[in-house]
């Protein structure tokens, strides 16, 4: 059985960490359970010539083709787009590329600037200070004085390098008046507490080898176990424990052995992702909340968002050295980013202009078309094209909260515990299928002013659901919100989720740092209140 | 450790060759070095590859002409081809002779220099975005 935690996390990605490190910090006895394992560096790929071979299995983004034990299966024969994920120390963090975007003011506000969706309980004032809090424990590099943004407090350390591909992209947005600026990234471009210098490998989205990128089993991870965090790997909880007040007691958990333990706790903190976490309030609950915990709502596992995401490659015929990392973004665009209703669509986008890659590329996609157009002399022609000599632009599309896009369980699929699955019903809305179709005809027009020979388009790529966001979104209502302005369930009081699961929208952004902002003000607030919380005993 | 047949391995060569010939001053797959070693390597980071791959090889017929075979494969079985196609180029793209035609040294450790910072900056290229002034749409009051 255990001692009671005072605070149980679940989920030891961006924002378990977080609240881990804060709440041990602050004195606070907290246990953490997460699926996954602790993966030491030397275990990337980045550093050895398997790479990209590696990185379309073992170190794919997606957990279906994974398969990994430490993984859950996910359907997704009902979504326009595939969740993306990891489960480990550190969670989405160890393959996360680091672009590390603040949302804008008038992310908070969408309602009452567009009357779409909803406002947030609090305002991007509100968040600010725990987004300066998170640049210096991230390590952020960036440059201050982004016209994209009101004033901020400058990041620790200057921006990396943009690149022969971020000067090309940059001529070619002056060339048209357009907005650019050098990207900020959880990288540092120094060393930084213990990490790395950027050593520019660009392999950060299947680790990275060097102990450079801010992911949390680095930046949050070693702090809360020094302060008293207890972190057990290997822990897959099956459901969160209610006592007879109606109150979250702790959770079920099994080990890798296939024994169930209960750990008892007097409050939890979810923070298993936007997939993970309503997959487990709908396991939860009993016979008293029949439909999940803390869904009195109906609005678990609803309105999720995954930000289609599309592209423009530019093939140029200077080398660039277009392999060379970051692989997240050089510099980044807001040039149409905020609404402008005759464009026939509401909201926008941040762009990012990124590296293109090793020599291997996309080959396994291939079968099928017809033999010369993909082999053959076409091969060789195809890859010194693009090989060193081409950069993406990448459209983080904004998608509007929809009740319809959500998480369920699945009545066949089950992880290696047994335990359900999830099912993901996501379906792209023609305001989303405008504003990409406005934004790559955009990106075109920047590309060939860059200089491009040639363009190639992705309208939509299926494998795009980095970030999860909204299925248990925050709200002053219950009946039309999950959670308060802090975290906190309406239902069930010492119930908190942290993680992207918390967003009323999900912006044109990158999302980790307004998740870690989010949960660093919300375990502020639990601190600051401590004395006045109802806690299960 | 060689978990193809002779029989397989000479299709394995044949086809790919076929896939990746010597063109635009690139080697053939069999003329880029010592490639049988390198698809053993392949095969033993990437085991969920061999049964098809196997299956996908025992489908060539003996002295069935390369080409053909490579095209009849692609008709019937293109996921069979896909996985032959996969497993030779990343073979090839990791042989050390294509990555130095290539100028490739791999995923590179190349941090930034001192006269790299502030590219940015260089020719006053930010200057205008500075000049043009805020963006965001203000939400005081909203
Ligand atoms: C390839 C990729 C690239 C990305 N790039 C960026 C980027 O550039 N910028 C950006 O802002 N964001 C990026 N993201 C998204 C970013 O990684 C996530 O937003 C962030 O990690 C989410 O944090 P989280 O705390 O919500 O969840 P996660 O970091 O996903 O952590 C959740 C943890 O909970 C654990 N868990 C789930 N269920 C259970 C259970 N039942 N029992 C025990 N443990 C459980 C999981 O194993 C996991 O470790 C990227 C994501 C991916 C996959
Ligand atoms: S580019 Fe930098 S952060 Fe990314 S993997 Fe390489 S060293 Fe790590």
């Amino acid at each position: 059985m255990g001692e009671i935690a005072e605070v149980l996390i679940i989920g030891a990605g961006a924002s378990g960490a977080v609240a881990a490190k804060h709440l041990a910090e602050a004195g606070v006895k907290v246990v953490c359970l997460e699926q996954g394992r602790h993966v030491a560096s030397t275990e990337f790929y980045g550093d050895k010539p398997e790479w990209e071979l590696m990185s379309q299995r073992l170190w794919h983004p997606n957990p279906n083709v994974r398969g990994l034990a430490t993984d859950y299966p996910i359907d997704t024969s009902e979504s326009d787009v595939n969740p993306l994920m990891f489960a480990g120390v550190g969670g989405s963090t160890l393959i996360y590329a680091a672009h590390w975007q603040r949302f804008k003011p008038s992310d908070f506000r969408v309602k009452s600037l567009d009357g779409v969706a909803d406002d947030w309980p609090f305002t991007y004032q509100d968040l600010e200070p725990f987004y300066d809090h998170m640049d210096v424990e991230m390590g952020v590099s960036g440059l201050a004085g982004d016209p994209a943004y009101p004033p901020m407090t400058p990041p620790p350390l200057p921006p990396l390098p943009i690149g022969k591909i971020g000067r090309l992209a940059a001529k070619g947005m002056n060339d048209l008046g357009w907005h650019w600026w050098p990207a900020p990234q959880a990288i540092p471009s120094r060393a930084y507490r213990g990490r790395s210098q950027c050593a520019r490998r660009g392999t950060c989205m299947q680790g990275c080898p060097e102990q450079a990128k801010a992911s949390t089993d680095l930046t949050h991870w070693p702090d809360a176990i020094a302060n008293g965090a207890q972190l057990i790997t290997g822990a897959r909880v099956r459901e969160i424990t209610v006592n007879a007040q109606g109150l979250a007691s702790g959770a079920i958990w099994i080990d890798r052995d296939g024994v169930e333990h209960h750990q008892q706790a007097e409050k939890v903190i979810v923070c298993a992702n936007g997939v993970g976490t309503p997959r487990l309030l709908l396991l939860s609950g009993g016979d008293r909340f029949a439909n999940g915990l803390g869904n009195s709502s109906g609005l678990v596992g609803r309105n999720l968002m995954m930000h289609p995401y599309a592209a423009t490659v530019g093939y140029f015929d200077e080398p660039l050295d277009s392999w060379l990392g970051p692989a997240g973004q050089a510099i980044h665009s807001m040039q149409f980013y905020e609404t402008d209703k005759s464009r026939g669509f509401v909201r926008g986008a941040k762009w990012n202009a990124m590296p293109t890659g090793g020599p291997l590329g996309m080959r396994s996609a291939y079968g099928g078309a017809p033999l010369e157009e993909a082999w053959g002399e076409n091969l060789h022609r195809a890859t010194q094209k693009r090989f060193g000599h081409s950069f993406e632009w990448g459209i983080i599309a904004e998608d509007l909260p929809d009740p319809e896009n959500r998480v369920v369980l699945d009545d066949s699929l089950t992880d290696t515990d047994g335990i359900p699955g999830p099912k993901i019903i996501y379906r792209n809305s023609e305001n989303t299928e405008k504003l990409i179709a406005f934004h790559l005809e955009r990106q075109r027009e920047a590309m060939e002013a860059a200089g491009a020979k040639s363009i190639s388009t992705t309208t939509l790529m299926r494998d795009c659901g980095w970030h999860l966001m909204g299925t248990c979104r925050m709200g002053k209502d219950p009946e039309t919100s999950v959670l308060d302005q802090w975290g906190t369930s309406h239902d069930v009081p010492n119930l908190h989720v942290l993680d992207g699961s918390t967003f009323v929208t999900s912006s044109g952004f990158n999302p980790t740092a307004t998740i870690c902002a989010i949960a660093l003000r919300s375990v502020m607030h639990m601190l600051e209140t401590r004395a006045d919380q109802r806690v299960a005993s | 450790m060689s978990t193809l047949s002779a029989t397989q391995r000479a299709s394995l060569d044949a086809i790919a060759d076929v896939l990746i010939p010597a063109a635009l001053g690139m080697p053939c797959f069999t003329g880029a070095g010592d490639v049988a070693a390198m698809v053993d390597h392949v095969m033993a980071l990437r085991p969920e590859l061999t049964e098809g791959l196997k299956q996908a090889l025992d489908r060539v017929g003996e002295g069935e002409d390369a080409a053909a075979a490579a095209e009849r494969l692609n008709q019937e079985d293109p996921g069979g081809l896909a996985t032959i196609g996969l497993v030779a180029s990343s073979a090839y793209y990791m042989m050390p002779e294509v990555r130095r035609i290539m100028g490739y040294r791999g995923q590179e450790q190349r941090p930034a220099t001192a006269e790299e910072e502030n590219d940015w900056m260089r020719d006053d290229l930010l200057q205008p975005v500075i000049d043009r002034g805020p963006i965001y749409r203000d939400t005081d009051g909203v």
